[in-house]
């Protein structure tokens, strides 16, 4: 399959133009201007701006064929009926892609002048994005068209997770949610009512980006279902998927209808897609952090038995038994060998089984021996850390031991805690180590499983 | 969407390797007590506008004597009249197993899916189901059947599993190579650990 478009130019841009960049700051044009210069962008900046020579001290054009220079990108951002003859001009200029973040197209019932700014991406070869849409973010390259107060949607750090969605807003929460997790931002691209490029597009570019390892995917409808198998067939081979299907009822469908004018399917249908060709399915916005995060840390699981190492007896049962009710996972039996060591090296009160409850006062010395010997036995594939640091032991020092062993590990470890302050201090510590932390033990078991999941379908392609 | 015709369908089928219980179309109660030749038969009316054949009354099940066969065959030829056209189909009565549903559906989006899930009765009460996009491969079928609900009931032995998986392969190359075909339901399917019966056939073109 050729690629329809190059989204290159638009995620790692040379030059980028902004049409509509006004003066005022309240102006979205201005606002994405302010951007590129906050967040340090490297490349040329031109604004267009029909009644100002400068914008935010820089050189302004009255259009962007006065633009001695090629445009990599133009973002547009001026009034929904002004788009056509801008675009128009972009043609001529030969910039190569746009965003159209102007809303008041399909979405309002304006289907013409929709098909009217598409024709003309299509007749010039502009690969472009939108209308309707928030527009991308590269945390590598420092481009980023948001225009929303970046008092309110936090900034994210480069990472490995690439973010796609239809939705703005559905983006911009999940874009301030990932902001604040451990595992960062590789590329998000808000593709609003998708009039050229769409989800098939952007998916085909991602699996190709060698800074993209997991892609999370937010989706309405798709509108090239069977362009979307062809990619699907290939890209769960590369790397994980994660997805969510909004209108899984017909309420939900009717609300995707008038929100975004795409036309969304039955989702049995959908979801029979998504398991065949081995993308993980979200149920909630959570789900897409949480098997995020987990997919983030790279590790898959050569087996489905699970080690569950606690200070506290209650949290390891809960721990136990969703992993025995799960469809997949079960708990793993250790060997007599990592048996005996324990009982050697551990205090009498702790009882040698699994879930490995260490007691209340386990400090990192006791986490540590637990962590090796159950990290080398054979009969476990997967460890769920379990640190309840309201427990005198559990502290820093335990935080430190946990990220320590993870380095080297070669199967995958999550910690499962809970708390308020001191416990979210000890959290962040250890996501921003590669620790994946959940707050429930059915998140956690579910994440665990949607990785083995994967790996499994994986092995079962290769 | 016209509906194909039961011997054409049965015989669709059966180009595709999958076999369906004994069936014939009759014209009198003669005709059907010859073509039961002393063993259990079913009586079906076959009407365009009969979804729902076994809640309605159009099928009767378990006939053995002459007396039983031109009594049942009578009352449907009655029933029919209100249900033009219609013709009253014989089949031999399928002994006992698991009642499966597999069927076909067209897709606009991406085309033909598949669908298999416990039968009969069922179906409308448990929707337990599942779909994957034509063609499916031997693992997709081990999938599907996984997933159920009723998955562990289906795939009771490891031969009724095996009989499945390659009905499925089947149904859905059937699919995949039909373009004409937009909907399917082969309701029930009964599958024993050594043979299976399609008992009833729909396919919408």
């Amino acid at each position: 399959m050729k690629s329809r478009v190059n989204l290159a130019p638009m995620l790692e841009p040379r030059s980028v133009a902004i049409i509509g960049a006004s003066t005022h700051p309240e102006k979205v044009g201005n606002v994405i201007l302010q951007n590129f210069i906050n967040e340090g962008y490297t490349g040329k900046l031109y604004p267009i701006n029909l009644n100002a020579d400068q914008v935010l001290g820089i050189k302004a054009y009255k259009s962007v064929r006065d633009v001695d220079d090629e445009v990599d990108l133009a973002v547009i951002a001026i009034p929904a009926e002004e788009v056509p003859e801008a675009l128009e001009e972009c043609g001529k200029a030969k910039v190569k892609t746009a965003i159209v973040v102007s809303g008041g197209f399909a979405e309002t019932g304006l289907v013409d002048l929709q098909e009217k700014i598409t024709k003309i991406a299509v007749k010039y070869k502009i690969a472009m994005v939108g209308p309707n849409c928030l527009g991308v973010i590269n945390t590598k390259s420092k481009v980023n068209t948001m225009f929303l107060p970046s008092n309110k949607l936090s900034k994210q750090h480069e990472g490995n997770v690439s973010f796609v969605s239809q939705s703005g807003a559905v983006g911009s929460t999940i874009l301030d949610v990932i902001a604040g997790e451990g595992f960062g931002l590789a590329k998000f691209i808000s593709y609003g009512n998708a009039a050229y490029v769409d989800e098939v597009d952007i998916l085909e570019y991602l699996m190709n980006d060698d800074d993209t390892k997991v892609i999370v995917l937010y989706l309405e409808g798709i509108k090239r279902g069977k362009e979307f198998v062809e990619l699907a067939r290939k890209i769960t081979k590369i790397k994980p998927v994660v997805v969510l299907k909004a209108g899984r009822t017909s309420a939900g469908v009717a609300a995707a209808h008038s929100h975004t004018a795409a036309l969304a399917g039955d989702y049995a249908v959908y979801e029979a897609i998504f398991k065949q060709f081995g993308f993980t399915i979200a149920k909630d916005l959570n789900d897409l952090l949480y098997y995020a995060k987990i997919f983030d840390s790279e590790v898959r699981p050569k087996g489905n038995r699970v080690g569950v190492i606690t200070n506290g007896g209650g949290a390891g049962v809960i721990t136990a038994d969703e992993i025995a009710s799960s469809k997949y996972l079960k708990m793993g039996a250790y060997t007599d060998s990592t048996k005996k060591t324990l009982r050697k090296i551990m205090p009498p009160l702790v009882n040698i089984a699994n879930p490995l409850d260490l007691a209340g006062d386990a400090d990192e010395k006791r986490y540590g021996s637990a962590l090796d010997l159950v990290a080398a036995d054979k009969n476990i594939d997967m460890i769920v850390v379990i640190i309840l640091y309201q427990t005198p032991g559990a502290d820093p020092e335990v935080t430190a031991e946990v990220v320590n062993k993870k380095t080297t590990l070669p199967k995958p470890l999550l910690v499962i805690s809970l708390g308020t302050d001191y416990t979210l201090k000890q959290a962040k510590e250890l996501e921003s180590k590669g620790v994946p932390v959940y707050d429930s033990p059915i998140a956690a078991i579910d994440s665990l499983e949607a990785l083995f999941e994967y790996s499994e379908y994986k092995k079962s392609e290769s | 969407m016209p509906l194909l015709d039961y011997m054409q369908a049965k015989k669709l089928l059966a180009r595709y390797g999958i076999g369906s219980i004994d069936s014939k179309y009759i014209s009198s109660a003669d005709d059907a007590v010859k073509f039961a030749n002393g063993s259990k038969i079913v009586m079906k009316l076959i009407s365009g506008k009969a979804i729902h054949k076994s809640r309605e009354g159009l099928v009767k099940l378990g006939l053995e004597s002459s007396e039983e066969i031109s009594a049942a065959y009578n009352y449907l030829a009655k029933r029919g009249k209100k249900l033009r056209p219609f013709k009253v189909l014989a089949q031999k009565m399928a002994s006992d197993g698991i009642e499966i549903i597999i069927g076909g559906n067209t897709d606009k989006q991406f085309g033909k899916m598949l669908l298999v899930g416990l039968g009969g009765i069922y179906v409308e009460t448990f929707h337990d189901v599942q779909l994957r996009l034509c063609p499916i491969t031997r693992k997709d079928a081990l999938n599907m059947l996984s997933e159920l609900k009723s998955g562990k009931v289906i795939t009771y032995s490891g031969k009724a599993t095996e009989r499945i998986v390659a009905l499925l392969l089947n149904v859905s190359r059937m699919l995949a190579t039909n373009p004409k075909i937009s909907e399917l339901d082969l309701n029930p399917v009964i599958v024993r650990p050594d043979s299976y019966d399609v008992v009833d056939i729909r396919i919408l073109e």
